[in-house]
C-alpha cells in the first residue's frame, strides 16, 4: 500500500485539487501560499537534518531569489520560468557569503545567518538603482501561458509551486538515501570519525547550505512572479523564516514530507478556520496548536500519520 | 612508504612530540609502545592529519602530506582506528563501510564490503545499528573495517586489542594478520600487551615523553634498560 501512496498523493495534488478548487481563486491562493511556505520548510529541514545547521535566516535566501529573478526579468527580459532557476542560483551564490558562518555551531550559526538576512535586506533597500529601494518593484512579469495553460493564474501558479516542492522533496529524499546522506547524518555526532574515512565534512555542509539556499531562492523567485511586486520589508520579512520553521516542526522536520504537510495544515487551518472564528488574534490559536503538537508528538504530524497508515495496513492484512 | 622527519608537536608550551623521526615500509608491521602519555596517540593524530605538527615533515608514498587535511590523507591511503570506537551514528554496520568506501576509496564495491565483513566476522551484524547493537569486539572490528573500506595502504591501529580478554586478543590478532596479508597492508599498531605486540610485529618503536628511546626487534627492545626504566618509572642512569 505504501508504494502507491506517493503516486496517489501526486494524482490528488495534480488533478483532484485543481478540479476541486480551480474555480475558487481565494482558496487556490491560500494553497499556493501554503506550498510557498512548505517549499522553504523543506529547504530549512534539509539544512537542519543533513547539514546539521539550524537557520534563523532563510528569509535572506528567499529575498535574494525574489529580487534576482524579478530584476533579471524586468531589466534584461529573462523569461520568468528561467528566472526561477536563476533566482535559485542567485540565492546559492549569496549563500557563499554566509559560509564563514559554517565555522560556528548551534545558536551562533543560527544568529549569524539571521544577521545576514538583515544585511541583504539593507542592501536591497539601499541599492535603489537595481532594486527600486524601499519603494520596491511593481509589475514584475507574470508567468506565461504554456500549452494553453495560463501559468500566471492561481491554478497555474499552484502547478508551478507544487512542482517546485515535489522536485525539492524528491532531491532531499534522494540525498538522504545516498552515501552523502549517511555521511551527513553521521557527521553531526562523529565528525572526526567521518573525516578520517575521507569525508570532506566542511565541503558537504557547504553543499547542503547552497542547496537549501537554492531551493529557497527558487521559491522566492516563484513568489515574485506570482504576486508581481516586491519590496525589501516584504521579501526579507522574518515571516519567511518563522512560518517555515513552525510548519516544519508541526509537520515533522525529521521527515521529507512533514514540512509540506505541516505548512498545508497550519496555514490552511489558520486562514480558513481560526481566522473565521477569531478575526483578531487567530495566530494565538495557531501558537497553542504548535505547542500542543510539540508536547504530544515532538516528532510532529508526519510520524503520527505514518503510524496510522501502518496500523491500517496491519488491519487490512489481518 | 611513510617517513616522519623531526616531527614536533606542542600543546600550549607542553611538548608532546620532540622531533620524532621514523619510517614504515610497504607491507611492514610496526609496533608502537610506550607508557601512558608517551605521545603514541598524538603521533597517530599527526600522521592522520587531526593534529598539525609545529615542526618537521611527513611524507607518504613519496609526497609530503603536511598540508593535507584528514579526509585527503584517508583518500591517499592512510587508514586509522580510534582507541575508543567511533562508529558512524544513525548507520548500520554495512552503511558504515559504504560511507567509508564511497568517500575514502571513491566508489562503493559491495564485493569488497562483503569480504571485509566476513574477514572481521561482522557478516551476521551487517544490518544492525552500529552504535547500539554491537559487542566490544565487534566495535573494535568495525573500527578496523571502516579503515579497510577506504582501501588503505597503511593502517594505524590505536589500542584496537585493548579491553579484550586473552583468547579474544589472540583471535583478533589472527584476524588482523589475515587482513594485513590479504590486502598487503603496512600497519602501525599501538598496544600495551608485550606478548601480543611481540607476536604481531617484527619491529617495535618505543616512545617516552615524546621521544623515540628504542627501536628494533621486540626481543632486544623489551630487554633494553632504557625501555625497562621507562615502564618502571626509574630515572635514567
Amino acid at each position: 500500500m505504501k508504494r502507491f501512496l506517493v503516486p496517489a498523493a501526486l494524482a490528488v495534488a495534480y488533478v483532484a485539487v485543481p478540479l476541486a478548487f480551480g474555480g475558487n481563486p481565494y482558496v487556490m491562493g491560500l494553497i499556493v501560499a501554503a506550498l510557498t511556505i512548505g517549499g522553504i520548510a523543506v529547504a530549512w529541514a534539509l539544512l537542519g537534518n543533513l547539514g546539521g545547521m539550524v537557520s534563523f535566516g532563510h528569509a535572506a535566501f528567499f529575498g535574494v531569489g525574489s529580487y534576482t529573478s524579478a530584476v533579471l526579468s524586468m531589466k534584461l527580459g529573462v523569461p520568468p520560468l528561467a528566472g526561477l532557476l536563476l533566482g535559485g542560483l542567485g540565492a546559492a551564490i549569496a549563500s557563499i557569503a554566509t559560509m564563514p558562518a559554517l565555522r560556528l555551531k548551534g545558536p551562533y550559526f543560527a544568529l549569524a545567518i539571521l544577521a545576514y538576512a538583515h544585511i541583504f535586506q539593507i542592501l536591497a533597500t539601499e541599492m535603489t538603482g537595481v532594486t527600486g529601494g524601499a519603494g520596491g518593484l511593481l509589475s514584475i512579469p507574470r508567468f506565461p501561458t504554456l500549452l494553453g495553460v495560463d501559468l500566471g493564474s492561481k491554478t497555474g501558479g499552484y502547478v508551478i509551486i507544487l512542482t517546485i516542492v515535489v522536485l525539492s522533496a524528491a532531491a532531499y529524499a534522494a540525498i538522504r538515501r545516498s552515501a552523502w546522506g549517511l555521511a551527513l547524518k553521521a557527521m553531526h555526532d562523529t565528525e572526526i570519525a567521518t573525516r578520517v574515512i575521507g569525508v570532506p565534512s566542511t565541503h558537504l555542509k557547504a553543499a547542503m547550505l547552497a542547496l537549501s539556499a537554492f531551493i529557497t531562492g527558487v521559491v522566492g523567485a516563484f513568489n515574485a512572479h506570482f504576486i508581481n511586486f516586491l519590496e525589501p520589508d516584504y521579501a526579507f520579512s522574518g515571516a519567511w523564516t518563522v512560518l517555515p520553521i513552525a510548519a516544519a516542526i508541526f509537520g515533522g522536520y525529521r521527515t521529507v514530507w512533514g514540512p509540506v504537510i505541516g505548512a498545508l495544515t497550519i496555514y490552511l487551518l489558520d486562514q480558513l478556520v481560526f481566522k473565521e472564528l477569531m478575526p483578531h488574534g487567530h495566530q494565538f490559536v495557531l501558537g497553542m496548536l504548535l505547542v500542543g503538537m510539540i508536547l504530544l508528538s515532538p516528532g510532529g504530524l508526519a510520524p503520527i500519520l505514518g503510524r496510522r497508515l501502518e496500523g491500517g495496513q496491519r488491519h487490512a492484512h489481518a | 612508504m611513510l617517513t616522519l622527519d623531526g616531527v614536533q608537536v606542542s600543546f600550549g608550551g607542553v611538548s608532546a612530540l620532540k622531533g620524532v623521526s621514523m619510517t614504515v615500509s610497504a607491507g611492514e608491521t610496526v609496533g608502537l609502545v610506550g607508557p601512558n602519555g608517551a605521545g603514541k596517540t598524538t603521533l597517530f593524530n599527526v600522521i592522520s592529519g587531526i593534529v598539525r605538527p609545529t615542526a618537521g615533515d611527513i611524507t607518504f608514498r613519496g609526497h609530503s602530506v603536511l598540508k593535507a587535511p584528514e579526509w585527503k590523507r584517508a583518500r591517499l591511503g592512510i587508514g586509522r582506528s580510534f582507541q575508543i570506537a567511533r562508529p558512524l551514528h544513525h548507520c548500520t554496520v554495512r552503511e558504515n563501510l559504504i560511507v567509508a568506501q564511497r568517500f575514502g576509496a571513491g566508489r562503493v564495491d559491495h564485493e569488497r564490503i562483503d569480504e571485509i565483513l566476513d574477514l572481521l566476522k561482522l557478516g551476521h551484524k551487517a544490518d544492525r545499528d552500529a552504535v547500539s547493537e554491537l559487542a566490544l569486539t565487534e566495535h573494535k572490528a568495525l573500527e578496523v573495517g571502516k579503515a579497510l573500506a577506504t582501501n588503505p595502504h597503511l593502517l594505524l591501529l590505536d589500542e584496537v586489542l585493548a579491553g579484550l580478554e586473552t583468547n579474544g586478543k589472540r583471535a583478533f590478532m589472527e584476524q588482523l594478520a589475515l587482513v594485513r596479508d590479504r590486502f598487503n597492508l603496512a600497519m602501525v599498531v599501538i598496544e600495551h600487551d608485550i606478548p601480543t605486540i611481540s607476536a604481531l610485529c617484527p619491529r617495535v618503536v618505543v616512545l617516552n615523553f615524546g621521544e623515540i628511546i628504542a627501536e628494533g626487534n621486540p626481543g632486544a627492545v623489551f630487554r633494553d634498560p632504557n625501555v625497562v626504566r621507562s615502564y618502571t618509572g626509574e630515572a635514567a642512569a
